[in-house]
């Protein structure tokens, strides 16, 4: 095991990150940017080191600042977090240029995965179920009718070169598919000059689930279950939950194998998340995330595993600590993020928290570096802490995030804490009734 | 004492009294000096420290392992001796996170040592960031009046290198 390690990052995770380091007896190292020098990841660290102005791109992001830091430290492995530097392939390649260990997957398995045509059609090659289609262009209209018989419909048809929605086109049987495909011709060739297009299934309501997985980079894997992350508002998860209300233990065993199966060929170390569209009992890649997610301690509630303890484990060469057979799901669990954003618009609201109150009890867990008189640099993301619960079943889970964010106090600033309050008292929200485009929908209805 | 030299001396006794608060670490001194009837001189000088930051620290913190200490300050020890460097108008600050040289090679001479004069651009230092050596210009030209880090030693971004004035 090492015996320092840096912590590249800051806020909720940097403190995870110490927490875990803490616990396994290895020292941390907190790196910061002038705007962080008060941060709560700063004091809580056994050293801290300042690498930067405010500005990310010289602190958080700098390469040789970073690096730097390992070197007066002695720090042996940097943990990356997530965002910043997680998922950067030239900065694994630096770290290992350095005689140092990044603590996370390897930097051609971030650069495969990065990519999302060659991280399709890797998933393909091992196995991993993606979005059929005519993979490639379709030349006439027997073709078109030929894939639309293949892969069933509705189908969507999109523009080889296109983007931004223009150049597609949804037949939802095979009654449309004449219309569509011309249509979407002559648009793709108004638009982009160009009027190749291919067909894949089209998704009307799907979920969205992601299965965790975790490698020892020495062909060994495994999965840990499904997080149903589907409440999004653009593309941002802000309400996740595990297990995921509708995935069935068939369902999971079987995809979750897939997955486990795919990234113990391909060597892959640490942790990773593989998520997938969900609709009619099917899944569908989207793409793979070669990091730790925000929403982990889900799935650690219910395993009742510490993730990043496992990642340092198998980043020193040891094997993780449990098998297949050892991980077995305990309960229900629930994140909520909790923005420093003013409502309706989400709008960033940085500013003075001038009372924190953290809410406790069984099942309770609040990951945040916020406290009393902290000031929310203007910097950053506006993710000030997640309320994480857990209980023995998704009633009781829900019953106990409602009790939870009646006692969590932030104030000085706005946050996101009235959208919980509000989505709890939801019929779709208690019966686990939504997909991908429900809470955008709703907040067209109930914040517009 | 006509007015002017009054008022001349009394500037140099309050900078004399600022120079005593910043040598000794006082955080506040105040003087009262009775020359005649209707002719006193009452001073009081204050200066801000770092305990603002302290206090706003969480008290409920709980800090299990050893306060967390600061690198790239060898200067602690010196800036508790004496003011604080890294606001002193002559400090030079370090631009990035990484290791002091104060030589161009082992066993040279220093670039700079404390009295010595220096011109706009002369290297005062070099930091050592991802094995490139960063060669620490002066800012102005000036004597250097304290040299702040040690060879080989650690250095943090912002962190005060030398002073000069």
């Amino acid at each position: 095991m090492f015996d320092k390690i840096l912590i590249a990052n800051r806020g909720e995770i940097a403190l995870r990150v110490v927490r875990a380091c803490r616990e396994m007896g290895v020292k941390s190292v907190a790196v910061h940017s002038t705007a962080d020098s008060d941060a709560m990841h700063v004091r809580m660290a056994d050293e801290a080191v300042c690498i930067g102005p405010p500005s990310s791109a010289q602190s958080y992001l700098s390469f040789p600042a970073i690096i730097s830091a390992c070197e007066i430290t002695g720090a042996q492995a940097i943990h990356p977090g997530y965002g910043f530097l997680s998922e950067n392939a030239a900065f694994v390649q630096a770290v290992q240029d350095h005689d140092l260990t990044f603590i996370g997957p390897t930097a051609e398995h971030i650069r495969v995965m990065g990519d999302k045509i060659t991280a399709k059609d890797t998933m393909k090659a091992l196995g991993v179920p993606c979005v059929p289609g005519s993979d490639g262009g379709v030349p006439t209209l027997d073709d078109a009718k030929r894939v639309g018989e293949e892969i069933g419909y509705p189908v969507i048809i999109k523009a080889t070169a296109g983007g931004g929605g223009r150049g597609m086109k949804v037949a939802q049987t095979a009654d449309d598919i004449e219309k569509a495909f011309h249509s979407a011709r002559a648009e793709a060739k108004a638009a982009f000059g160009n009027d190749e297009v291919y067909i894949e299934k089209y998704l009307t309501t799907p979920r969205h689930i992601e299965i965790q997985v975790f490698g020892d980079g020495k062909g060994n894997a495994v999965h840990l279950g499904e997080r149903d992350c589907s409440l999004q508002r653009r593309h941002q998860k802000v309400f996740e939950e595990a297990p995921g209300p509708c995935i069935t233990p068939e369902l999971r065993a079987r995809i979750g194998k897939v997955c486990a199966d795919a990234v113990a060929k391909i060597n892959y170390i640490g942790a990773g998340t593989i998520e997938f569209l969900f609709e009619n009992d099917e899944f569908y890649f989207i793409e793979m995330n070669t990091r730790l997610q925000v929403e982990h301690p889900v799935t650690e509630a219910i395993f009742g595993v510490d993730l990043v303890r496992e990642q340092l484990r198998v980043a020193s060469g040891l094997p993780m600590s449990f098998t297949q057979d050892d991980l077995t799901i305990n309960g229900h669990a629930i994140e909520v993020r909790i923005n420093a954003e003013k409502l309706p618009n989400f709008s960033p609201c940085p500013g003075t928290i001038t009372q924190y109150h953290a809410p406790g009890g069984l099942g309770v867990r609040m990951d945040s570096a916020l406290y009393d008189g902290y000031r929310i640099p203007p910097y950053y993301d506006s993710l000030i802490g997640k309320l994480i619960v857990h209980g023995r079943d998704r009633p009781e889970a829900l019953a106990r995030l409602e009790r939870a964010l009646g006692e969590l106090i932030v104030d000085g600033v706005d946050t996101t804490i009235p959208l919980f309050h509000a989505l709890l008292a939801e019929k779709a929200i208690q019966t686990g009734d939504y997909n991908i485009h429900w809470l955008e929908h709703w907040l067209e209805k109930n914040l517009a | 004492m006509s007015n002017k030299t009054s008022h001349e001396s009394d500037v140099s006794f309050i900078q004399a009294l600022a120079e005593l608060l910043r040598e000794n670490d006082l955080t506040e001194l105040q003087v009262k000096r009775d020359y005649g009837e209707n002719d006193s001189l009452n001073v009081r000088v204050s200066r801000h420290t770092q305990t603002v930051m302290q206090a706003s620290m969480p008290a409920q913190a709980p800090v299990a392992g050893p306060a967390p200490t600061v690198h790239g300050q060898p200067a602690a020890s010196a800036a508790a001796a004496s003011n604080d460097p890294a606001t002193h108008p002559g400090a030079v600050t370090s631009p990035m996170v990484g290791t002091v040289y104060m030589a161009p090679e082992p066993g040279a001479a220093a670039f700079v040592s404390t009295g010595s004069s220096v011109k706009e651009g002369d290297t005062l230092l070099i930091i050592e960031a991802m094995k490139t050596m960063n060669h620490i210009p002066a800012p102005r030209a000036g004597t250097v009046k304290r040299i702040l880090v040690e060879d080989g030693g650690p250095v943090e971004f912002g962190a005060p290198l030398v002073i000069i004035e």
